[in-house]
C-alpha cells in the first residue's frame, strides 16, 4: 500500500509543478521532453528490462507512430488521437512480423537484428519521398487556434499534462505486466530460457506479447512527439542514437527492469543534455553527447544495475556506518 | 558487360570490407563481444591517414601502416580499461559499454576536427586501367591489393607464430589455454588491438576514394555487421567471403535499384541471414 501512496503523491507533485513555471517558458519544455523520454524508456523497459531482450531498434515503432498519425492528418484530416491508435496498430503488426526472424535470437544477435530493422524503415522514409517527404521530413499542418481534437496548443502546458498522462499509463502497464503471470514468465525467460521452456512457459509467445505491447506504446509516443515538435525528419524519429539508444540508455542509467528506472534516468540525463545544447555553440554541442557517453560507461562499469541501486547501496553503507 | 564491370568493382571494394570486418569478427571470436564502436576506429584510421598525408606528405596507402600501429596501441588501452571489465557481465552491460564508447569517440572527433568533410588528393586518384571493354579503377585496385597483403600477413601471424596460435587457443577455450601457460588477458588485448587496428587500416586505404568526417562510421556500422553475419560471427575466413559478397551485392544492386536503396538490399540480406543461418553461410547447423 505504501508504494501506491508514494506513486500517487509523485504524480500529484508532477501535476502541480507547472503551476510554478512559465507555461510558455523553456523549463517546462525541458520537463516535457524528460517526461516523453521517461515514457519511451518505460516502453522499452517492458522488453529490455523485464525479458532482457535488448532492442536497439525501438526507433522503428516510434517513427511508425509519428509518420502514421501525421500522414493521416495531412491527407485525410484524421484527428491525431485516431492517428495515434492507427500508428499503434501498425507498430504492433510490425513487431509481430519482426518477431518471426528475431524470436530465436538472443543477446547480441537480437540487438543487431532490431537495429537493422529500424535502419530499413529509416532508409525507406528517406527514399520514398512521394509519401514521406524524404530527407526533409514532415510538418504537422498548423491549426489556427488551440484544438484538443487536433492535439495542438500554443502553450506547452497541455502537452506536459498529456505526456505526463502517457508516462503514468505506460508505467501502470509496466507494473501490471510485471506483477501478472506474464511478468513472471518474462522473468523466467530473462533468467534462463531453457529452464523456462522445461517448466512449461511458451517462451516465444511470451516474448511476442511483450514485444507487441511495447511497440504499440512506443508508437503512441511517436505521435505525441510529432504533435509536440510540429516537425520531424527521418533521422529524428527513426534514428538509432536519438531514439533507440536513448530509450535504452535512460532506462539503464536509472535501472533496467524497475518502474522508477526510466523516470530517474530521463530526469537525470535529458535536462543536462537540453541545457548543454542550448547554451553551448554548435561545435561544442558534441560535448553534451560526449558527457552522455561517459556517464553511460561510468554507470555500467560501477553499477550496471543503475543509479537507483547505487544510491540504495550508498544509503545502506551509510546506515551501517562503515561508509560516509 | 555492365554486369561484369559491377562484379569487378564489387570484388575490389569487397576486399576492403573483408579487412574492415575481420577486426569485428576477431574480437567476437576471442571474447564473445560485439564491438558496436568498431566503425569509429575506421573513422580514426581515416583521420590518422589524412593528417599523415597533410602534414607528413605520406600517401594514405603508406599512412595506413601508421593508422594500424596507433589504433593497435589505442585498442590495447581500451581493452585494458573498458572491455576487460565487462567480459563476464550480462549482455546488457557488454552491449552498452561499446555503445557508450561509440558515442564518446564520435563526439570527441566532432569536437576535435569539426564536422567538415575532408579528402586527400593523389596522382592516381582518377586513373583507371583498361582491360578490353572493362575498366579497373586504380584507387580501388590499390586498396584491394593493400587489403590482400594485410590478409596474408594476418594469416601468417595467426597460423605461423606462437602468439597467433595462443590467440586462437584462447578463442577456443580460455581456461585450457590458461592451463597451458597462456596469459589469456594478454591475448585478449592483442586480439582487440589487432581487431581495431585492422579496421583502422581498412579505413586508411579507402581514403583515396572516400571523404572523411567524424560521423563517417555510421555508414559502415550495419555494413560490417552484415559482412560478419554472412560469414559467421567469429570466423575470419567467413569475413573474407562475407566481405566480397557484400561488395558484390552492393555494387550489382545499383544496376537495378536507385543508389539510395543500395543499403536497403544489404539490410534485408542481413535480417534474412540472422533469421535463417545465424552461424553464417559457411557455418554448420546451430
Amino acid at each position: 500500500m505504501r508504494w501506491w501512496i508514494a506513486g500517487v503523491a509523485a504524480v500529484a507533485l508532477a501535476a502541480a509543478l507547472p503551476l510554478f513555471l512559465d507555461p510558455l517558458g523553456y523549463a517546462i519544455r525541458v520537463l516535457t521532453l524528460a517526461l516523453l523520454f521517461a515514457a519511451l524508456g518505460q516502453a522499452w523497459n517492458i522488453v529490455g528490462g523485464l525479458a532482457n531482450q535488448i532492442s536497439l531498434g525501438h526507433a522503428a515503432f516510434f517513427g511508425l507512430g509519428a509518420y502514421t498519425s501525421t500522414l493521416l492528418l495531412i491527407h485525410f484530416s484524421v484527428s491525431p488521437w485516431l492517428g495515434m491508435l492507427a500508428g499503434a496498430a501498425i507498430a504492433a503488426v510490425a513487431a509481430y512480423l519482426l518477431s518471426f526472424p528475431t524470436m530465436r535470437l538472443r543477446g547480441h544477435y537480437f540487438a543487431l537484428a532490431t537495429l537493422a530493422f529500424s535502419e530499413v524503415l529509416r532508409i525507406i522514409a528517406i527514399s520514398w519521398s512521394g509519401v514521406t517527404g524524404g530527407p526533409v521530413g514532415l510538418s504537422v499542418p498548423f491549426a489556427m487556434e488551440d484544438s484538443f481534437a487536433l492535439l495542438q496548443f500554443r502553450s506547452t502546458l497541455p502537452y506536459y499534462y498529456i505526456i505526463l498522462g502517457a508516462l503514468v499509463l505506460i508505467s501502470c502497464v509496466f507494473l501490471v505486466i510485471r506483477h501478472s503471470a506474464l511478468g513472471y514468465r518474462l522473468r523466467a525467460v530473462k533468467e534462463n530460457v531453457e529452464a523456462a521452456e522445461v517448466i512449461g512457459v511458451d517462451t516465444t509467445r511470451v516474448k511476442i506479447v511483450a514485444a507487441v505491447i511495447s511497440a504499440a506504446l512506443t508508437a503512441i509516443l511517436g505521435t505525441l512527439y510529432a504533435q509536440f515538435n510540429y516537425f520531424f525528419d527521418p533521422d529524428a524519429v527513426f534514428g538509432i542514437v536519438p531514439v533507440s539508444i536513448r530509450a535504452a540508455i535512460v532506462t539503464i542509467l536509472g535501472g533496467a527492469g524497475t518502474v522508477l528506472g526510466p523516470i530517474v534516468g530521463a530526469f537525470f540525463i535529458i535536462p543536462v543534455e537540453e541545457l548543454a545544447n542550448s547554451y553551448l555553440s554548435s561545435q561544442m554541442a558534441g560535448l553534451s553527447q560526449l558527457a552522455f557517453g561517459l556517464v553511460l560507461i561510468a554507470v555500467i562499469l560501477v553499477q550496471p544495475r543503475g543509479i537507483l541501486v547505487l544510491i540504495r547501496d550508498g544509503v545502506a553503507r551509510f546506515r551501517r556506518g562503515d561508509g560516509a | 558487360m555492365t554486369f561484369v564491370q559491377a562484379v569487378i568493382d564489387g570484388l575490389m571494394i569487397g576486399g576492403v570490407y573483408a579487412v574492415i570486418s575481420i577486426g569485428l569478427t576477431l574480437v567476437f571470436g576471442v571474447m564473445g563481444i560485439i564491438n558496436f564502436a568498431q566503425a569509429e576506429f575506421l573513422m580514426l584510421g581515416m583521420f590518422i591517414a589524412y593528417f599523415a598525408w597533410k602534414f607528413l606528405g605520406l600517401d594514405p596507402l603508406i599512412g595506413s601502416l601508421l593508422s594500424f600501429a596507433l589504433i593497435f596501441g589505442l585498442g590495447i588501452l581500451v581493452q585494458r580499461t573498458l572491455i576487460q571489465r565487462v567480459l563476464n557481465a550480462p549482455p546488457l552491460a557488454q552491449i552498452f559499454v561499446t555503445v557508450g564508447l561509440l558515442i564518446v569517440i564520435e563526439n570527441l572527433a566532432l569536437i576535435a576536427f569539426g564536422s567538415d568533410f575532408r579528402s586527400v588528393s593523389t596522382a592516381y586518384q582518377t586513373t583507371a586501367l583498361r582491360l578490353g571493354p572493362l575498366f579497373i579503377s586504380v584507387p580501388y585496385l590499390a586498396a584491394f591489393l593493400m587489403s590482400l597483403l594485410c590478409g596474408v600477413a594476418l594469416w601468417l601471424f595467426t597460423n605461423g607464430t606462437w602468439y597467433g596460435r595462443a590467440m586462437r587457443a584462447t578463442a577456443q577455450d580460455p581456461m585450457a589455454a590458461h592451463l597451458m601457460g597462456i596469459n589469456a588477458d594478454r591475448m585478449r588485448q592483442i586480439a582487440f588491438g589487432l581487431g581495431v587496428g585492422l579496421t583502422a587500416f581498412g579505413g586508411a586505404v579507402i581514403l583515396p576514394y572516400f571523404t572523411v568526417h567524424p560521423t563517417v562510421g555510421q555508414q559502415f556500422v550495419v555494413l560490417m555487421f552484415t559482412v560478419v553475419v554472412l560469414g559467421g560471427l567469429g570466423s575470419v575466413a567467413g569475413a573474407v567471403v562475407g566481405g566480397l559478397a557484400v561488395g558484390v551485392i552492393q555494387s550489382v544492386s545499383t544496376l537495378f535499384f536507385p543508389i539510395q536503396l543500395q543499403n536497403l538490399v544489404l539490410f534485408i540480406v542481413f535480417i534474412t541471414m540472422l533469421a535463417l543461418r545465424p552461424n553464417g553461410l559457411l557455418g554448420g547447423a546451430r
